[in-house]
């Protein structure tokens, strides 16, 4: 660093300045390791975590899934560890569309069981993805309700099993808020009030399509005027929108810091088992309706693992008792007629039939359409 | 912080043979170089030459094939909104580099000249240590700190003052990366300022400048050098920050990093564009770092 001469400095003994260069030198390569480590860090941000889970695939004992938050608990990975001696270990990701990315990347190699929803276990169908799975491996399928038998996404169900399904709605509590929440119009009649006090879900099918429902336009809308319309609304309201996060909204809903957030029923309806003074709202003019299912990627390192996962989680006994720590809303017919009856009476968790025939499943649109999505959802988030 | 290849110098001598001679010599360097360099390559080189190549396919999404060879990409970046975020995340980055030096300037003249000698290290070890936890913990600690509930607020209403709304804008970014990167200006200025030739300082007062005069005129000068040398240096980490204005920043914070992380894992997928930007980025910075080289490692004097 320094090819300068030594040179006198008066009124300091040569010893202590031996000392400080050492210590000088010692934390310019401290320093320019923390600059280095933390450039790759940024530069490989979400690739830095596949290769701890990667070191793992490569034991026959273990299962790596790639899911959602709030899929799974300790206690059930213990009792699939302890019935079946296979080790899981979960990454989440937050989005769809982060984990095809990853996916497509080549990162997700690991994986031998992944959550798609349902518009993009079609866009994995598509991308010849996913394994066709081997019904003959399977053991309860038809335990799950008719419709997710032969659901429009996967016809026949030839390459997923549904686990979860749910609705989009609003997490909020009343006495913050003042009022009732009901739909997505409140934050028009009341955006000047709403300084930075919402949140919406980090997810551009489902912000762009909840307004577009709102607005009477279908979810998978492809009409390029209907979704500018959708745009403007939400470039309207984006000075009451805090941020666009789909986890992470859980503590400042509680502490009052955001008023309403925008979340999945899963996860919102954990918070309010949690804090009853939260409340969780589907919109009345409907929202979406999703389905995430279970698929096995082409690339599984240990397909066998995972078709024992499925048959474990498609016995009712192992699906009811997630449902009642985790409470999503299960497919699985046998283990609903299972489940307390406070959870079958919880309108919340599964909705009333009019209210479901509201609500509208997001499907995969046409290229021009989801360059135009992207287009606006990038505008959106960086204006 | 050049770091200059210690290569051997070859002497020619006339009377031995040539080739054995000569790669004798370029064994020590191979043998010190390969490594790291076999790492750098397949790292750091041929990571970037494959976003190179990505970026010239126009609008390239995952999954499709690559094909197709264009500037489409790079003439994106000029629409209005790209640059827009370009813009902030300079604005950001220029931000904290003001805020780092005008925080860290007094602190490393305080530790470099001022403060007893015994404690020197001590000082300087307690403020490299935010540095040994890692920088996202460190931005959730200061979502705690800023929200409109937090510690910060909470203590203000107990003062019976009025409470600040910081979080989620832009205010929130800076005091997250000017508290990130401080340590690293600090630590170079005080490297800067540890070298200052006191003699002049006396000289100056004893010729009668005040001691505005001898900082502006004397201090000032003698660590140029180190002062560009750490600006640069937090201007480039500010500049591919991502963590900060992703934690702090809230819904309108958009920068490049952030951008380009949304284009290749996040919710709006174009690697093309993706790619694009990661090569202004990587222009932008090579460029400062560049800069870096040329003025930040001068010898003082040359400036006295």
């Amino acid at each position: 660093m320094n090819t300068r001469k030594p040179r006198f400095y008066p009124g300091r003994s040569p010893r202590i300045a031996n000392t400080r260069r050492g210590f000088l030198q010692l934390s310019a390569a401290a320093l320019s390791g923390a600059v280095l480590s933390n450039c790759a860090r940024n530069l490989a941000d979400v690739s830095s975590e596949d290769s701890t889970s990667g070191s793992a695939a490569a034991d026959g004992g273990t299962l790596n899934v790639y899911s959602w938050a709030n899929y799974h608990d300790q206690e059930l990975l213990d009792s699939f560890q302890a019935k079946t001696g296979i080790e899981v270990i979960v990454d989440t990701y937050d989005s769809n569309e982060t984990m095809l990315a990853k996916m497509q990347a080549g990162g997700g190699s690991a994986y031998s069981i992944i959550y798609p929803s349902d518009y993009m276990v079609t866009q994995m169908i598509e991308f010849d993805m996913l394994t066709t799975l081997d019904k003959s491996r399977l053991v309860g399928l038809e335990n799950l309700r008719s419709q997710w038998q032969d659901p429009v996404y996967d016809p026949g169900s030839a390459h997923s099993v549904a686990a979860v399904w749910g609705t989009t709605g609003f997490v909020y509590n009343p006495d913050n808020l003042g009022t009732t929440l009901t739909g997505w119009d409140y934050f028009w009649e009341n955006g000047g009030s709403l300084n930075r006090q919402i949140t919406l879900l980090n997810d551009v099918r489902e912000v762009m399509g909840g307004v577009l429902h709102s607005l009477g336009y279908s979810y998978n809308s492809e009409d390029p005027a209907e979704i500018e319309e959708a745009y403007n609304r939400l470039v309207e309201l984006k000075p009451a929108i805090a941020n666009f996060i789909t986890n992470g909204w859980e503590d400042q809903v509680s502490s009052g810091d955001v008023l309403v957030s925008m979340a999945f029923s899963v996860d919102a309806l954990s918070l309010v088992a949690e804090n009853p003074d939260i409340e969780y709202v589907i919109p009345e003019t409907g929202s979406s309706l999703w389905t995430d299912a279970m698929v096995i990627p082409k690339s599984a390192p240990n397909p066998d693992a995972a078709y024992e996962w499925i048959n474990f989680l498609l016995v009712p006994e192992n699906a009811a008792s997630s449902v009642e720590r985790l409470r999503f809303a299960t497919p699985n017919e046998v283990a609903y007629d299972q489940l307390s009856d406070e959870l079958k009476a919880d309108t919340k968790l599964f909705p009333p039939q009019d209210l479901l025939d509201r609500c509208e499943g997001i499907a995969p649109v046409s290229e021009e359409a989801t360059e135009l999505y992207d287009q606006y959802w990038t505008q959106l988030t960086s204006t | 912080m050049s770091t200059s290849t210690p290569t051997p110098s070859v002497v020619p001598a006339k009377t031995s043979p040539g080739w054995q001679r000569k790669l004798s010599h370029l064994l020590g360097p191979l043998a010190l170089l390969g490594p790291p360099g076999v790492w750098l390559l397949l790292l750091l080189v041929v990571p970037t030459l494959l976003i190179l190549q990505l970026s010239f396919v126009p609008g390239i999404r995952p999954g499709q094939p690559m094909d197709g060879f264009g500037l489409g990409n790079y003439l994106n970046i000029f629409q209005p909104i790209y640059l827009q975020v370009i813009w902030r995340s300079v604005f950001f980055a220029l931000g904290s580099t003001v805020l780092t030096l005008l925080l860290g300037f007094p602190v490393a003249y305080w530790i470099a000249l001022m403060a007893p000698k015994r404690w020197q290290n001590l000082l300087l070890v307690g403020f490299i240590l935010p540095l040994w936890t890692s920088s996202l913990l460190r931005a959730y600690a200061w979502i705690t700190i800023l929200r409109p509930t937090g510690v910060l607020n909470s203590f203000l209403s107990t003062l019976g003052l009025p409470t600040l709304d910081l979080l989620n804008r832009s205010g929130a970014v800076f005091i997250g990366m000017s508290y990130s990167f401080l340590p690293y200006m600090v630590l170079v200025l005080y490297a800067s300022l540890e070298k200052l030739d006191r003699r002049l300082l006396e000289a100056a007062a004893d010729l009668g400048a005040s001691a505005p005069q001898t900082f502006w005129k004397v201090t000032v000068p003698q660590t140029l050098p180190g002062i560009a040398a750490g600006c640069l240096l937090v201007f480039i980490a500010s500049l591919g920050d991502f963590v900060v204005p992703e934690l702090l920043g809230g819904a309108s914070s958009m920068t490049v990093s952030r951008l380009i992380y949304n284009q290749f894992l996040g919710a709006t997928r174009n690697w093309g564009l993706g790619s694009s930007l990661s090569m202004v980025l990587i222009l932008a910075v090579s460029i400062s770092i560049a800069l870096l080289i040329r003025y930040g490692d001068r010898d003082p004097e040359s400036f006295s």
